[in-house]
């Protein structure tokens, strides 16, 4: 029996058109997502179990160690997020205040600086709604959506037949990629792919700039300049265009500066917006709640006086300089996703991992507590890439707890 | 048994730049723990006369190393990029990130995308597993 809409978490665009097919309280077919959606609807080949030292134990027992080790711990760190509901971070956010911790996100390194900057109102944004329906220019500078968002473009930044551009790709929007690589996506664009060196992107906005502004643009790396200054007409002309922001141009900026100048520039003569390409389904979600709490969005420190805040709390700091006893790892695998280094180190750490799958993490913890799937085993509500709220729905029943449940357990005992 | 494997393989500096793949990530969201997930993480992809140069077909492996990790990978050949000699491409996971250094000069943000490795030939190492990562 065929059921929907539901939402994909598959990726920070939430996408709201999927249908699946159930039979016996099993999700037997999912159409509409991408692949990486299908899959992770469908749900992993290896579910995380309850264990403590490895071994099986049943929810409660978890639960119970799992706050005991929180509670003995002087420099706790919570860290994750990026996978959970939003409900879910309200609570590890009050679960590290009680217990004075640090607590952290993915955005620490990676698209964190470009969220801050949006919610600090240094960076117009719109929504993918607003691109679908009215972008006529779209850059996709340092991100590869066919990889890592595959609806991406079908569903809002290149090929829909938008209220303000009923002609589409063909001859409504001008895709643009500027990459280090030449991508799935960079290939899209054909002669509009503009391949830079790497670290070239602050260099190539000042050139960029030049052009905007009616002069030669030189490059170290020997870029035409009538390519430059194509460009550059081809943004002055835009209605309302859209940079979308990947890792490959944050990791490239030493500060936002460029960006904003190019920006501002780009804004005195057509309107130009800006959405980070956001990986996990509701990381921005995360800096979204943080924020709100406590003016920042990732990095906090919640001491017994004051809430601290900067580099010195990142995860990578934090594990560098040995400071963490302890970690409560939720909705995230950062010993697949830190520098090799930390993670080793990290993984000396006690840890507890809250995951509906066995990941690395989960593998070197000593607890472990099986959560249901988000968007698929319970519901919830979630940010997407572009900032709009979106409610998740069940899909089908389980006898896991959602992670909020599991963080309001471990708060009880605590 | 030749005279050829006691001499020291030459190394060449590259830089590893590392990126997305949606077939990686289907993997990756069934089981962090399959062959597919360690086959597609574990390939560095290089410029066809870097590997000419290098004595390298695809299929072969290399070491690459700098002084965080020694790991051995498994070679492929770029298809649609244009010449990049002196870079390499990895899909980003635990492979590569064993060699992201863990210094950021205080910033708490690593150097995901600008990896400095040296690449020498291997002659019999395998790939390096997933469990010697962590």
């Amino acid at each position: 029996m065929y059921k929907g809409p539901f939402v994909c978490t598959g990726c920070a665009l939430l996408c709201d058109d999927i249908a699946a097919e159930i039979q016996d309280n099993r999700i037997i077919r999912v159409d509409t997502a991408c692949r990486k959606g299908v899959s992770r609807i469908k749900g992993c080949s290896s579910p995380m179990s309850c264990m403590v030292n490895g071994k099986a134990v049943d929810i409660d027992t978890a639960i119970k160690e799992a706050a005991m080790i929180l509670k003995s711990s002087k420099h706790p760190l919570i860290f994750g997020h990026g996978n959970c509901t939003l409900e879910t971070q309200k609570k590890t956010i009050e679960l590290a205040r009680k217990i004075y911790a640090h607590i952290d996100d993915t955005s620490s390194f990676c698209q964190g600086p470009l969220i801050e900057a949006i919610l600090n109102e240094k960076l117009p944004t719109c929504t993918l709604e607003e691109v679908r329906h009215k972008a006529d220019v779209v850059i996709f500078w340092g991100a590869d959506p066919s990889n890592s968002h595959p609806r991406h473009l079908s569903m809002y930044s290149y090929f829909p037949r938008g209220k303000e551009r009923q002609r589409g790709w063909e001859e409504d929007r001008t895709a643009i990629t500027i990459d280090i690589r030449k991508s799935d996506t960079a290939a899209l664009c054909g002669d509009k792919f503009y391949e830079i060196p790497i670290n070239g992107d602050s260099e190539f906005i000042n050139a960029l700039f030049s052009a905007l502004s009616n002069k030669v643009p030189k490059t170290s790396f020997n870029m035409d300049p009538k390519k430059i200054l194509e460009l550059a007409n081809i943004l002055k002309k835009s209605d309302f265009g859209v940079i979308f922001a990947g890792l490959g141009m944050v990791y490239s900026l030493d500060s936002l500066e460029p960006l904003l100048r190019l920006i501002n520039k780009l804004n005195e003569t057509s309107k130009f917006y800006l959405i980070p390409m956001v990986g996990q389904y509701n990381m921005r979600g995360f800096d979204h709640t943080l924020f709100k709490e406590t003016g920042y969005i990732n990095r906090v420190y919640f001491g017994r006086e004051k809430i601290e805040h900067g580099p010195q709390h990142s995860i990578i700091e934090l594990i560098n300089n040995n400071v963490v006893d302890a970690a409560l790892i939720i909705g995230s695998d950062p010993l697949a996703s830190l520098p090799g280094e930390i993670a080793k180190k990290l993984a000396n750490v006690p840890l507890i991992t809250i995951d509906p799958c066995n990941n690395l993490t989960s593998q070197r913890s000593k607890v472990t507590i099986s959560s249901a799937l988000s968007g698929v085993e319970c519901a919830g509500t979630a940010i997407r890439m572009d900032g709009v709220e979106v409610t998740l729905k069940q899909i089908i029943e389980t006898d896991r707890f959602s992670d909020e449940q599991i963080i309001k357990q471990i708060m009880g005992k605590i | 048994m030749g005279f050829g494997q006691f001499l020291t393989e030459p190394e060449f500096k590259f830089i590893i730049v590392t990126h997305r793949d949606i077939f990686q990530n289907i993997s990756q969201e069934i089981s962090r723990f399959g062959n597919e997930y360690a086959e597609r993480s574990s390939v560095i992809t290089l410029d066809k006369d870097d590997m000419k140069k290098m004595g390298l077909k695809a299929g072969d492996t290399v070491v690459a190393k700098n002084t965080s990790a020694r790991v051995v990978l498994k070679v492929e050949s770029s298809v649609y990029e244009k010449p990049h000699p002196g870079i390499a491409f990895m899909i980003n996971g635990p492979w590569a990130n064993a060699l992201v250094p863990a210094d950021t000069g205080g910033t708490g943000v690593p150097r995901f995308k600008k990896i400095e490795v040296t690449l020498s030939r291997s002659k019999t190492e395998k790939v390096t597993p997933l469990n010697d990562l962590i």
